[in-house]
């Protein structure tokens, strides 16, 4: 008959030892993997939700904010009097300094055709207070609207934005579809 | 000993409710945080004389549908189109008769025979008092989106927002011609329409007004297209129209006076046929903040039928 050998202390540390280097190099290995294949998540804010309550221009950790107004063009009316653009009443309709809603002057005013002007945006001059796309929801089809530029924003691991925001506008979404642009996205609707 | 326990004990509890005080004075929670310096107020716009506002809001029918279209009253009659429906109530909200529609409707207009008239997105068609329909107008072209109707004997006027045109049919629904406002007239480029929101109407007297919305004018035609004249108050005041297209909705009362519903500062209101600001039927705060402009319907005597989009109702206002 034969006898079973003892399984003695030395053995069990030596297997305990084995068994954590394994553990370790698969967690490690499966870690990578994960980091290597997995979706990675940005802050974006959702146009259809934003209230434009002008804190991204405050609350951003970067000064100016990573918080800029984009224009989807294929919803704009090209309108002579632009909500965005012209102060509420403004004395004329032309690109005067006083009849400018935008604080920074970083909505561009260009004769496209008569009657219709373009609206671009100089991001260097935006602060992304959202004053230009209160005025375009407002008055206008709301093709003016707040989007976090990548290029920009430190992907906080809370976002001080987010956590003022009074409309909860700002979520993560997948960093392979970081951008929420009105016209290309739609708002999804429950069915 | 034990005194001096108590004190450190005591200054703990001090030092704790100090830290939470000031804490929370200092807080950044929405509700806590300081004035917004680059707020645009409107609050200005909004707030208007009350006395000029002369109607109340009597009653409102919530509407059974995901989408509403728009309304039309006519013969003590409410005449609605919300998602594949055409439904028709009495002034007591009791529906007389239901019709499913084979596509989504955005307009209506009522003969005086009784008869519907119907705009989709890009054809019209004619349905008898009783729901039958008679016929259906040859589709538009894809750009094409009718966005509001009018009678004139035997002409049917269509407004296309998609073409910035206004189409001709016969009533037999025969498209018969179209008119895009263009004059030679220098500064005048025809209909403006930078949004979906392009109405038009035909007064007691048969003049067709149509509303150039990017100009934010009224505009008075000849059955041909010929500008004859207009009414133009581009302004935020209450007696104004303003932001890219106003206004979004008309409807012509029995004096010929022109009830407007704007949209962005939502808001209803009533002209003279001369153009001077008459009334107020509703202001901004009866309406949702930044919502649809209304449809609106007027009977003969006066009293405004808004379809009111955000809160799916049928909401009448009656004068004072």
């Amino acid at each position: 008959m034969k006898k079973n050998k003892r399984f003695n202390r030395r053995d069990f540390i030596q297997s305990s030892i084995r068994a954590s280097l394994v553990v370790s190099v698969g967690g490690i290995g499966g870690l990578a993997l994960k980091n290597s294949t997995g979706r990675d998540w940005v802050w974006q804010i959702d146009p259809f939700e934003c209230n434009q309550c002008g804190r991204c221009a405050t609350e951003c950790v970067r000064n100016p904010s990573a918080v800029k107004c984009v224009h989807a063009y294929d919803i704009c009316g090209y309108c002579d009097l632009c909500g965005g653009y012209f102060i509420p009443g403004a004395v004329k309709l032309d690109t005067g300094a006083e009849n400018q809603l935008c604080p920074t002057a970083a909505l561009i005013r260009k004769f496209i055709e008569e009657p219709y002007f373009e609206y671009e945006i100089d991001e260097d001059l935006c602060i992304g207070c959202a004053k230009c796309v209160k005025g375009c929801t407002s008055f206008g089809n709301g093709s003016l609207h707040l989007q976090i530029r990548h290029d920009l924003c430190r992907n906080c691991n809370e976002c001080s934005i987010a956590r003022v925001c009074p409309s909860k506008a700002i979520k993560r979404v997948p960093s392979d579809t970081p951008y929420m642009i009105k016209g290309s996205f739609t708002k999804t609707t429950d069915t | 000993m034990k005194k001096s326990v108590i004190y450190i004990f005591l200054s703990l509890i001090v030092i704790i409710i100090l830290i939470i005080v000031i804490g929370d004075f200092r807080s950044t929670r929405p509700d806590r945080m300081s004035g917004n310096p680059y707020k645009l107020n409107l609050d200005r716009i909004k707030s208007v004389d009350p006395n000029l506002v002369t109607y109340q809001e009597t009653k409102n029918y919530r509407i059974n549908a995901r989408q509403a279209g728009g309304i039309a009253v006519a013969g003590e009659k409410i005449y609605l189109a919300a998602d594949t429906f055409l439904q028709v109530f009495d002034y007591a909200g009791r529906q007389i008769l239901k019709i499913t529609l084979p596509e989504p409707a955005g307009c209506l207009e009522v003969s005086k025979q009784g008869d519907i008239i119907v705009g989709h997105r890009n054809a019209v068609a004619l349905y008898s008092a009783a729901g039958e329909m008679k016929w259906r107008s040859e589709p538009l072209d894809e750009r094409a989106v009718i966005t509001a109707l009018a009678l004139k004997d035997g002409t049917i006027f269509a407004a296309d927002a998609g073409n910035r045109a206004v189409h001709l049919y016969t009533a037999e629904g025969k498209y018969v011609d179209s008119f895009e406002g263009k004059t030679s007239i220098e500064g005048n480029h025809g209909f403006i329409v930078p949004s979906p929101y392009f109405d038009l109407g035909v007064n007691p007297d048969g003049e067709l007004w149509v509303v150039n919305p990017g100009k934010l004018a009224l505009e008075n035609y000849t059955d041909e297209g010929n500008l004859r004249s207009y009414l133009e108050n581009i302004s935020p005041e209450i007696d104004g129209f303003s932001g890219c297209c106003n206004p979004a909705h008309i409807a012509i009362m029995a004096d010929g006076s022109f009830l407007t519903s704007e949209k962005g500062v939502v808001r209803i209101k009533i002209y003279e046929p001369s153009g001077e600001l008459s009334t107020v039927v509703a202001l901004p705060d009866k309406f949702m903040e930044d919502g649809e402009a209304p449809d609106v319907a007027v009977d003969e005597e006066g009293i405004v039928y808004a379809l009111d989009y955000d809160r799916n109702m049928i909401r009448i206002f009656e004068p004072k």
